[in-house]
């Protein structure tokens, strides 16, 4: 098994809406997916995931409804919101931008100065 | 219940979701998680456990949801706040007296504050009341006799016209009579400018006020208390038609109850177009007196300026125009401010030193209990509660209490206000409504929190900094640390000092009261009654048969004998304007000479015109000569009575009897005058009379000269009649006596027993307020102070248990136990009176200045040694359990 990775500081938020953006998934399937997709690399506290998710529906970036589960139980099932789509799309926009910026510092070599 | 969907909107925004509704996602996570586990071969019950270890108890989420919203201090505020009112409830007789005593000086203060605001400040309900004057000539010999001038209609509009006037408002009085039903009543009408409406600016319960197009219109608007006295208040009077003069006019409005339009020349019962005053007054052009509204932002002085010439072109053709004079334009609130103002001033000071009372005990309270929860917050510290907690803690439980007590007092203001108007009517304009207003309800919600905050965070501050290694092991200890007992020591100290300021201001009020009630009148008011007759100078058919100098003692005798034959009825006289005590009246002396001694000496006296059944109906004593007979009376010329005060002052080193004097001008000369013939003449003086009250009730009593009435005759003459048992009981066959003479003769509203007279002296009536009110805070005061020291020795008591048990066990003699239980308490309030002693004897001279009355030694001794006893006795009440504690039982707890 690879080494798990911790979250910088704000960037859970972030994971959970793209996990939402990917269609529309109840809290457990949120941790599930993200999980899934970094391949069981990130170790998520349960306690500051579900403070995540309010305050992201308390912002009204992800919007919860009470559904149906795969096993035929209730859930409540968040999707995105507009604002949460464009908030996810500028969030994604800065982590790159920061990411480049990050990575082409670490990249340089002492000649290339 | 839109208030409630309201709240339900806001509570919803503030947190959307409901705590089942947030728990039910939770467990539906917790068991898919749980399902994860078994399925990866986990056994069921150790799933269970370990998806609760991982993710957590569903009941604890909720917390996770409102800190993730931002919820959580409002959280721990609900906590603190619950806890508190479960610390209240726990210790129910802490929590009653602290909530009490705020509850006094809240009450006491709001409703002392609405009626200065009420009275002072915001009396009369007219649009820009600061802005009316009150016009008045001030002559250059009587600065302080302020004299009122009436005014045509053309000169009103000069007037308006002036630069500095806004508006001019004429109105003037007369007697009106209701005459379609029983027995003619007598009504006192006002006639108004018809500007009344823009002027006056108030907005009448029913219907409207007199307004431009009434000109010359029968119409009538009805005074408050005449609409309930007459109509009973119904609503539907308006179009309705009151008989008035044997004329119809037609009910337009019913005015407010504060509406009493005015008391300058007394409140009418009715209200009418001063055009109708044109019609009914068939002599001259009918005279008003003036209302002035000033422009906004003119001052009053510029407006004298202004004004004084065009008042005295106007006033050329009067009479004061030989007198030296100048203008004097007076704010119509003036009158109020004089007579009021320091009573109300005194009032509010003896309520504020309440409140301090109040607060203070509520602070001896907070830190006394707060001793005895050291131990308790001390854990809270040591389990590791931040210091800024723990204040918070501590505020939200002495506000707890604070609101609790201002939620008290304002209800209790809402009583208290209306108190001295119940008590002292006449002090009060008729105008001024007293109710709590907005204002003062938040200045007594700000008093309330600040008093929360002020006693709440002293002792807060001191207990958190408390170092909890210190205070744990502090309680086994039982021994106080020493700056808190200093603390309530000074408190202690202090509030009885200043409960010992209230009793003994109330002690030098009762005492002045006491002393006004038992001062000897000179005359019994007892069961006699006055009441007015007006004679019908406006029917002139009427007028013609009475005018006569002659026809009208006949008439009014007619009249006397009438009454005098009711059953009941012992006595009856005639008087003009001769009702004692006199209360408050100025420039009602007249000047007079006496045989032998020239013009040079100011000789002032009281002329009082009645006949010769004044002096047994009034019960005067006649001290020396006599008095004069029936035919003297009918001839009104020659003879004079005099009292022992005239006979004394006047006429000290001679025998009065048989010496003369004469009156060489009356005053208030009118068209309805009748003089005897030889009125200003020289006359003897027959009798010498006792002093009866003539200048209200406190003041010395003035020279008086009686004459017969027949003197000088006007339009209205009053009879006294003393009756066997209450005279208002006759009222209604006196009435019908009345009648029998002549059918529309009525009887003025104004009958009243003279002991009422008294009660309305102005005098009487603030003597009584201060000593009914200062009684009452004092009263308040006292029993604050006393369960103050008898709460702080109670709590120490029972702190100190181990402490006693084992001085007891040790053998210490029992009162030593109970000395050093009551020590501190006993010493503090000693210091308390020391204190409060000296501060009155400096205070007693201010005091005696502003209550108009000495302020006694005795009464502040007596005060002293009330404090003395009551403090003892809260000392000594609690502390007798120091010793009650058996020596075993204590130990026990060590």
């Amino acid at each position: 098994m690879t080494k798990p990775v911790e979250l910088p500081q704000g960037t859970l938020e972030m994971l959970i809406l793209k996990a939402v953006s990917l269609g529309s998934l109840h809290g457990y399937g949120i941790l599930l997916r993200i999980q899934q997709i970094s391949g069981e690399r990130l170790e998520i506290l349960q306690g500051s995931f579900y403070t995540a998710i309010y305050r992201l529906e308390r912002r009204g970036w992800i919007k919860g409804e009470w559904g149906e589960s795969e096993n035929n139980r209730r859930a409540r099932f968040y999707a995105l919101t507009a604002s949460g789509t464009r908030q996810l799309k500028a969030e994604t926009a800065k982590w790159t931008d920061m990411a480049a910026v990050v990575a082409g510092i670490l990249d340089k070599k002492a000649h290339e100065i | 219940m839109s208030l409630l969907a309201a709240i339900r909107n806001l509570w919803h925004s503030i947190a959307p979701r409901t705590h089942s509704d947030v728990e039910e996602e939770f467990r539906s996570s917790l068991d898919a998680y749980q399902e994860d586990l078994i399925r990866q071969g986990f056994p069921e019950d150790e799933a269970r456990r370990k998806a609760r270890i991982d993710l957590g108890q569903p009941a604890a989420q909720n917390e996770t949801y409102r800190r993730a919203i931002g919820l959580r201090p409002f959280d721990e505020l609900n906590g603190d706040l619950h806890y508190g009112l479960r610390a209240l409830r726990r210790n129910p007789g802490f929590a009653a007296v602290a909530v009490l005593s705020l509850a006094l000086g809240i009450g006491a203060t709001t409703a002392m504050f609405s009626l200065i605001y009420a009275v002072l400040l915001h009396p009369f309900p007219y649009a820009g009341a600061d802005r009316i004057m009150n016009p008045h000539f001030i002559l250059a010999q009587h600065p302080d006799v302020f004299q009122w001038f009436t005014l045509s209609e053309a000169q009103l509009d000069d007037l308006r016209l002036a630069a500095p006037v806004d508006s001019v408002l004429g109105f003037t009085n007369r007697h009106l009579e209701i005459t379609n039903d029983g027995l003619p009543e007598d009504i006192s009408g006002v006639y108004l400018t018809e500007n009344a409406e823009t002027f006056l600016g108030v907005r009448p319960l029913f219907g409207r006020m007199i307004e431009l197009f009434d000109a010359g219109h029968p119409v009538v608007v009805l005074n408050y208390r005449f609409w309930q006295r007459r109509f009973g208040g119904d609503p539907h009077v308006i179009g309705r038609t009151l008989e008035m003069d044997h004329a119809p006019y037609m009910i337009v409005g019913v005015m407010p109850r504060s509406f009493a339009f005015n008391d300058i020349a007394g409140v009418g019962d009715v209200y009418l177009p001063a055009s109708l005053m044109r019609a009914v007054a068939n002599g001259p052009a009918p005279s008003y007196l003036p209302w002035i509204k000033l422009r906004p932002h003119v001052t009053v002085a510029a407006a004298n300026v202004a004004l004084e010439p065009i008042v005295r072109e106007i006033m050329k053709i009067h009479s004061v125009a030989s007198l030296a004079w100048h203008l004097g334009l007076q704010p119509i609130i003036v009158p109020y401010q004089q007579d009021l103002g320091r009573t109300l001033a005194l009032l509010l000071a003896g309520v504020v030193l309440l409140l301090i009372i109040g607060c203070a005990n509520c602070s001896i309270l907070l830190l006394a209990r707060g001793r005895t929860r050291q131990h308790e917050l001390a854990i809270r510290t040591a389990i590791g509660a931040s210091r800024w907690r723990i204040v918070r803690q501590l505020i939200v439980e002495a506000l707890v209490i604070s609101g609790t007590g201002a939620v008290l007092g304002v209800a209790a203001s809402y009583w208290l206000a209306r108190l001295p108007l119940l008590l002292s009517p006449d002090s009060f304009p008729a105008e001024s409504v007293i109710r709590i207003n907005a204002s003062v309800l938040a200045f007594s919600v700000a008093l309330a929190l600040l008093c929360g905050i002020l006693f709440g965070l002293a002792p807060a501050l001191r207990l958190s900094r408390n170092d909890p290694a210190r205070s744990l092991p502090g309680r086994q200890a039982g021994v106080v640390a020493a700056p808190a007992r200093r603390r309530w020591s000074i408190l202690i100290a202090a509030q009885v000092a200043l409960t010992l300021l209230l009793v003994a201001t109330a002690g030098t009020a009762i005492r002045g009261f006491l002393r006004l009630t038992q001062m000897p009148l000179g005359y019994d008011p007892a069961n006699v009654m006055q009441l007015g007759i007006s004679l019908h100078v406006d029917n002139p058919a009427e007028w013609s048969r009475l005018q006569s100098r002659e026809a009208r003692p006949a008439y009014i005798e007619q009249i006397r004998e009438k009454i005098a034959s009711v059953p009941g009825v012992l006595t009856v006289a005639v008087g003009t304007d001769a009702t004692p005590p006199f209360s408050d009246r100025v420039d009602t002396e007249s000047s007079f000479n006496i045989d032998g001694t020239g013009d040079r000496e100011q000789t002032q006296a009281r002329v009082m015109l009645v006949d010769q059944q004044y002096f047994a109906a009034l019960r005067i004593p006649l001290l020396q000569g006599r008095v004069w007979s029936a035919d003297e009376n009918s001839s009104g010329d020659s003879i004079a009575v005099v009292n022992r005060a005239f006979a004394t002052r006047y006429l000290s080193s001679s025998n009065a009897l048989g010496r003369q004097l004469r009156i060489p001008a009356f005053p208030l000369q009118s068209r309805f005058t009748a003089s005897s013939a030889q009125s200003t003449a020289w006359r003897q003086i027959i009798g010498v009379v006792g002093d009866a009250r003539n200048d209200g009730i406190g003041r010395p009593v003035v020279p008086a000269i009686y004459l017969p009435y027949t003197t000088l005759m006007r339009q209205y003459v009053e009879f006294f009649v003393r009756t066997q048992g209450d005279p208002l009981t006759y009222l209604h066959s006196i009435r019908a006596a009345v009648a029998s003479v002549a059918s529309d003769q009525q009887i003025s509203n104004g009958a009243f027993n003279l002991n009422e007279a008294i009660e309305h002296d102005a005098q009487y009536s603030r003597q009584r307020l201060f000593s009914i009110l200062f009684g009452v805070f004092s009263a308040m005061a006292l029993a604050l102070a006393l369960v103050g020291i008898f709460s702080v020795v109670a709590y120490s008591v029972a702190q100190r248990t181990t402490e006693f048990g084992v001085r007891l066990a040790l053998g210490a003699p029992r009162t030593h136990v109970l000395w050093v239980a009551a020590r501190i308490a006993l010493v503090s309030a000693a210091a308390g009176i020391v204190v409060g002693l000296l501060f009155d004897s400096f205070l007693g001279t201010v005091l005696a200045h502003w209550m108009q009355n000495a302020f006694a030694a005795g009464s502040l001794l007596a005060a002293a040694a009330l404090m003395a006893l009551g403090a003892l006795l809260a000392c000594l009440l609690p502390a007798r359990h120091a010793i009650a504690v058996p020596p075993a039982e204590a130990l026990r707890y060590e």
